[in-house]
Parts: structure tokens; C-alpha cells; sequence
């Protein structure tokens, strides 16, 4: 999977990502998320139009970098698998529009849908969209 | 580590078990369903579900451990599927609850999710322990014809 990070001002990032997204790099996106956040990004825009494939470990890096965003920290990658159980903990009033997701193909969608977590991020149809929602929410 | 029968298509191949080894399972699961005859959304259902399932056992199964997973295609004249079979310690992925979806997120565990996506995007889904140790799941579609290509999904979620 390749992801290309772009920002277009100090408080937006666009994370753009391509290929298949599985159990062994999903945790590169998580970085890619706390870089953009460590250097000053307050929303992030996940470009998901390039993805073949979504396995559910790709569900717990948006989930990862919604919560960073919130300033909270996921469990270390570092301790793996623990990970992805612990993040029960996260907050109970739910993420902030801080993330938003563009351009899933109809599969991703589908894992987004049917995990439930498709209501809790702002889809977006295209990168161009959601950007423009982006710029708009933080002026 | 990828190992083939000599002697033209395998209906079966053996991994370590190591996450990258997922892109050449899902690629395995791929190419026999096109070769089955399977329809796209077909082949999307199963290549997720096996790769959801073979994930599993390689993070929680053998957690980092050395190990092998071996994947077998298996086809009746109504269904196509996969078998995974590993030398993990026992475990019942079919007995996981499903996950509650409509919860506030401090409630969910999304550990679950790979095996809820699964069981939903199957019409089969099945667990034994092998006699020599070991776990033995599978999961099947049912075949489609070409006219119910565009029915839509089956969905079990609601009937659990």
C-alpha cells in the first residue's frame, strides 16, 4: 500500500492511500497519522479511492487516527494485536468530524457499512469534496 | 514462505504465519473463485472473509509465534469456500459474539469485527478441532447464477 500525505494549509492534512490495506500495514497509516497530527494538522482527510482492499485492520487505523486527532493516544502498535481490543476505550460521544473519508470505492464502503462505523466519519465522494468541506469547517 | 504442488494449480497453499503473507492469500482466494466460476462479488466476500479469518490466526492464534497456515479450496456443486487450517491453540472464531454495532464506541470491540465480517458475508461458517490439535475453519458462499448476480447481499447479521 503506498500512502502519500499532502498539506494543503497548517491545519489540514490529505492522506491518500492506494493498493490494499491489510493486518501487515495498517499500522503505517496509523503513523501517518500521528505525523500529520505532530506537525500540526487539526483535521485530516483520508483519501480511500486508491484501495483494493480494506481488511478490518483498517478499521482500526481510522479509528486509531479519529482518536489521535481528539489528542487521545490508541494503544501502542508496539503491543500488536492488543491494540485493536483495547480500543473499547475510546470515548463514548463519538469523533468530531475532525476525520472525514473520501471516495471509497463500493467494497471499502461496504466494510465501512457493515462494521458500523460508516454513520461516525463524513463520507465524501471524492477527494476535491471533501477537501473543500474541510477547508470550509476550519475557517 | 509460499509453497505450491508441483504440477499445475494447487487447490492448496501453505503460509507462514506472518502478515505479509495475507496479499498472496488473498490472491490465492481470488484466482480460484474466478476459476470457479464466481461472480465478483463472490470472490470480494470470500477474499475478505478467509483474509479476516487467516489475519486472526496469525496476530491471536499463534501471537507472534512460528507457525504455518495452510488454505484449501473446497467446492460442491452448491457452494465454493476455504478451508484454513492451523496448529494454533484452540479457538472457536464461530462462538464470538457479535459485535454491537448500534453501541456508543466506548463499547465496541472492534477485535471482533474481522470475524463478524466473516460470518456476515458468508453463508457458511464452521469450526472443529482437528484430531492431531489444531483448528480447522470454513467458510462457504452459496454458487449464484448469473440472474441473482444483482440480488444483493445475503445478510445473517440480523438472524443471529
Amino acid at each position: 500500500m503506498d500512502i502519500t500525505t499532502e498539506r494543503p494549509n497548517a491545519d489540514l492534512a490529505v492522506i491518500g492511500l492506494a493498493g490494499e490495506l491489510d493486518g501487515s500495514n495498517f499500522e503505517h497509516l496509523i503513523e501517518a497519522g500521528r505525523l500529520a497530527r505532530d506537525g500540526g494538522a487539526r483535521r485530516i482527510v483520508l483519501d480511500l479511492s486508491g484501495l483494493t482492499y480494506m481488511g478490518s485492520s483498517g478499521l482500526v487505523a481510522i479509528h486509531s487516527i479519529a482518536l489521535l486527532l481528539r489528542g487521545q493516544e490508541p494503544t501502542s502498535p508496539d503491543n500488536g494485536w492488543q491494540a485493536i481490543h483495547d480500543l473499547s476505550a475510546a470515548p463514548a460521544e463519538g469523533l468530531d468530524g475532525a476525520l472525514t473519508l473520501a471516495g471509497p470505492p463500493a467494497s471499502i464502503e461496504r466494510v465501512l457499512d457493515r462494521s458500523g462505523m460508516l454513520g461516525l466519519f463524513a463520507v465524501y465522494p471524492d477527494r476535491a469534496t471533501a477537501l473543500a468541506a474541510a477547508v470550509a469547517a476550519s475557517a | 514462505m509460499t509453497e505450491r504442488a508441483a504440477g499445475g494449480k494447487s487447490d492448496t497453499i501453505t503460509i507462514s504465519a506472518d502478515v505479509a503473507q495475507l496479499a498472496g492469500v488473498r490472491a490465492f482466494v481470488r484466482e480460484h473463485v474466478a476459476a470457479a466460476g464466481g461472480d465478483a462479488e463472490t470472490a470480494a466476500d470470500l477474499v475478505q472473509a478467509v483474509d479476516e479469518l487467516v489475519c486472526n490466526v496469525v496476530g491471536h492464534g499463534y501471537g507472534g509465534r512460528p507457525g504455518i497456515v495452510e488454505v484449501a479450496f473446497v467446492a460442491s456443486p452448491t457452494e465454493i469456500g476455504f478451508r484454513i487450517r492451523d496448529d494454533a491453540p484452540p479457538f472457536d472464531p464461530t462462538a464470538l459474539p457479535v459485535p454491537p454495532l448500534d453501541r456508543p464506541l466506548a463499547e465496541r470491540r472492534l477485535g471482533g469485527m474481522g470475524v463478524h465480517l466473516a460470518r456476515t458475508l458468508t453463508d457458511g461458517f464452521d469450526h472443529r478441532i482437528l484430531p492431531a490439535g489444531g483448528n480447522e475453519v470454513t467458510v462457504r458462499k452459496r454458487r449464484r447464477s448469473s440472474t441473482e448476480a444483482s440480488d444483493g447481499h445475503h445478510d445473517r447479521a440480523t438472524e443471529r
